[in-house]
């Protein structure tokens, strides 16, 4: 393709009028920061910013109807993890249709990347992301949360949920990555998502 | 063998060919239908096809029947990870399933058989175990109840597993329908690190994989080797790894002094034992164990011959046992790995009863044990008591190390290189799965330190080095170094006992 020659000439003069353009929207903005919506600067804590619902915050883990958690200690989430700051250990439910459970569930929020990995990684929607973003701690320790502290439904509701698992495609990643190689090698197309 | 894939369920190569599971067919020319690849004799000029469209919709049809009354359990199931149904759908299957979760047929879950725990859902129905209880142990344990759908397998009245290879069932289920309970929801499978390894566990040497993660064991699995234990292991052997992880590990040297013990480096330990060996002279005696490798061995034999001092390991008559099957698969009654290569390398000279009368006459001087099993014989303990100094290499805190002078720590064998001889004179290769715990150090090399400080190196820096040195002293184990000994290991030309037995047997 030739390439095209484009001649800009840059021996303009600029007249008052761009100038005056210019300060006009720098005044909008200086009054829209001081009285208006825009403001920059909040009176944290008392008032909060404002996140999206898809702000990636403090892990919640979901519970069942009698309050036990909804993870079934799959792992999944600690293998997608790239920040490996996910440790669980797994236990027995009496219950034979559940059977496992996390005994022990820590997310060390000082190695996480929020990235939200394990939400998506998650078979059983059992972990996703509150819009709780203000950590505050004195020791390291402190930062590692165990089960009980991410399964507080409170802080849930004073922050709201962030990033959850609500319009994902129900094809995973690693299920399209393989029906592509599937139609690439074989050249099979199984059918369509029967939902 | 040639490398081509070829799904399957129920062939297994240890277990005779059943061909129930219908999902290895092949498409064969001049053949009408489609022949399952596991029982089909190979014939001259034949033109098999595995690939073809039509076999691989046989293998996506058969694995959609299979998956009917599969359960939706993989993020519960420890079989997740190693799982031939999970790779068979994601190498063929990828449909969607046309049976609502619902519909499914419910079967009997977690059923505590002992050892294993069966999972009657998620079965195949592939009789792997069955042919396993038939061939191997003979205990015929499981059988196939109902028909149809609601197939499964059971044992008689829920009976538990007894016999010692129950592990084996966990193993040679391709699904998740019998796992093991001692495995149970440890950890998921691909966290695991495998390192090939032998059992230490008795004198059969059984090829296995050291599961590791972190610089921990968290299971041994068998690894195949046709001419020594097949596909299978005991669980006895595979409860070996829980040895390794015990807090009662000895991490440190300590020498005991005017007011008891007292912590020590390893190499101040080894100045020390080296004082009183030069002390000792030709009055000292060296008892090798048959729990060490033969780089262990040969550097204590050469520190022994050094010194001049009596040499023996056999405490509690291990050589006598080595070949005696303890049951009819794979376990005998001698619990020591390398037994073998202690009577390769000539350890047996002076004798232990020869060597405890000099300890009770008080001719012995520095008495060195490169294991504590004469620290746990009871007829040696007069003998020990007139003996002013006993140096022992220990891997494990027991009080009966008290009885000792000197404590050394010594690394396991999941934590060393090296090679094991067993009962058939076959040598085979340990590895290094993970670091020892403190300052624990392989014995030859602290046997190796102490040549070092008498004024003799041994002109080795590894374990491949010492074999080499080996190689070179004892003829029968002449060219062979850690390559040539490789993964399956390498037999020896056989003894005068092996001939012995081979021509009573004829």
């Amino acid at each position: 393709m030739a390439a095209k020659v484009v001649t800009v000439n840059r021996d303009t003069k600029p007249g008052i009028y761009p100038v005056l353009i210019g300060m006009a929207i720098t005044f909008k903005n200086m009054l829209q920061t001081m009285f208006g919506h825009g403001a920059a600067t909040i009176q944290f804590p008392e008032e909060k910013r404002k996140t999206s619902g898809r702000y990636r915050g403090i892990h919640i883990l979901t519970q069942r109807l009698d309050g036990t958690p909804k993870c079934v200690a799959c792992y999944m989430c600690a293998t997608a993890c790239p920040a490996e700051c996910i440790y669980i250990e797994a236990g027995e439910r009496p219950e034979a249709t559940i059977e496992k459970y996390p005994t022990r569930f820590e997310i060390d929020l000082l190695r996480c990347v929020y990235c939200g990995f394990c939400v998506d990684a998650c078979p059983e929607e059992a972990i996703f992301m509150s819009r709780e973003n203000d950590l505050v701690g004195t020791s390291r320790a402190e930062m590692i949360i165990d089960r009980d502290r991410l399964m507080e439904r409170a802080k849930l509701v004073e922050y709201g949920p962030g990033y959850r698992p609500t319009d994902h495609d129900v094809r995973r990643p690693v299920r399209i990555a393989a029906l592509e190689r599937l139609k690439h090698e074989h050249g099979i197309v199984p059918g369509p998502p029967s939902r | 063998m040639a490398g081509i894939e070829i799904p399957h369920f129920c062939w297994h190569p240890d277990l005779p060919v059943d061909g129930n599971c219908r999902m290895c067919l092949v498409e064969i020319e001049k053949m009408p239908k489609l022949q399952i690849a596991c029982n089909t004799v190979v014939s001259d000029g034949m033109v098999v096809r595995t690939t073809s469209e039509k076999a691989v919709q046989a293998h996506r049809t058969t694995l959609e029947f299979l998956l009917v009354n599969h359960p939706i359990d993989c993020p519960v199931c420890d079989q997740a990870g190693e799982c031939y149904l999970q790779d068979q759908y994601m190498e063929h299957g990828l449909h969607d399933s046309k049976i609502q979760p619902e519909e499914k047929v419910r079967k009997r879950k977690v059923v505590d058989l002992g050892p294993i725990m069966l999972d009657a859902e998620r079965c195949v129905l592939c009789s792997r175990c069955l042919r396993f209880e038939a061939n191997v142990t003979g205990t015929n344990s499981f059988e196939f109840v109902n028909r149809g759908d609601h197939m499964q397998i059971s044992t008689f009245e829920n009976r538990p597993i007894t016999h010692n290879y129950a592990g084996n069932l966990a193993d040679v289920c391709p699904v998740g329908a019998l796992l093991s309970h001692d495995f149970r929801f440890k950890m998921r499978v691909w966290f695991l690190e495998a390192t090939d390894s032998v059992c230490p566990g008795c004198s059969t040497g059984c090829n296995i994989f050291i599961d590791h993660r972190d610089g921990e064991a968290q299971r041994l699995r068998p690894r195949r080797n046709v001419e020594v234990n097949k596909s299978w292991m005991c669980d006895i052997g595979r409860k070996e790894y829980k040895e390794i992880a015990l807090d009662a590990r000895v991490t440190a040297a300590r020498v005991r002094g005017t007011s008891g013990w007292e912590g020590a480096s390893v190499p101040t330990a080894l100045d020390t034992l080296a004082d009183r060996l030069r002390e000792a002279g030709t009055a000292s005696a060296f008892l090798a164990t048959p729990q060490a490798t033969n780089e262990d061995l040969f550097a204590f034999r050469t520190l022994a011959e050094k010194v001049g001092g009596m040499l023996d390991f056999r405490v509690g008559d291990p050589q006598d046992k080595v070949r005696v099957l303890e049951d009819s698969v794979l376990l005998r009654a001698d619990r020591n790995p390398n037994t073998q290569g202690c009577l390769d390398q000539g350890l047996g000279r002076t004798g232990v009863k020869e060597i405890l009368a000099a300890c009770a006459a008080g001719k012995v001087g520095a008495l060195v044990l490169q294991g504590p099993e004469l620290l746990r014989s009871a007829e040696a303990l007069d003998a020990l008591g007139r003996v002013p100094f006993v140096a022992v290499m220990a891997t494990r805190e027991e009080p009966l190390l008290d009885r000792a002078h000197l404590v050394l720590p010594a690394a396991m064998w999941a934590e060393v290189d090296g090679t094991f001889t067993n009962y058939q004179r076959r040598v085979q290769r340990i590895r290094r799965a993970f670091a020892a715990p403190g300052s624990a150090t392989p014995r030859w090399q602290m046997a190796a330190g102490v040549s070092t400080r008498l004024g003799t190196p041994l002109p080795a820096a590894t374990a491949r080095d010492v074999f080499a040195l080996l190689a070179r002293a004892v003829p029968d184990y002449a060219g062979l170094d850690f390559k040539t000994v490789g993964a399956g290991g390498r037999g020896l030309p056989a003894g005068p006992e092996q001939i012995a037995t081979q021509e009573a047997r004829a």
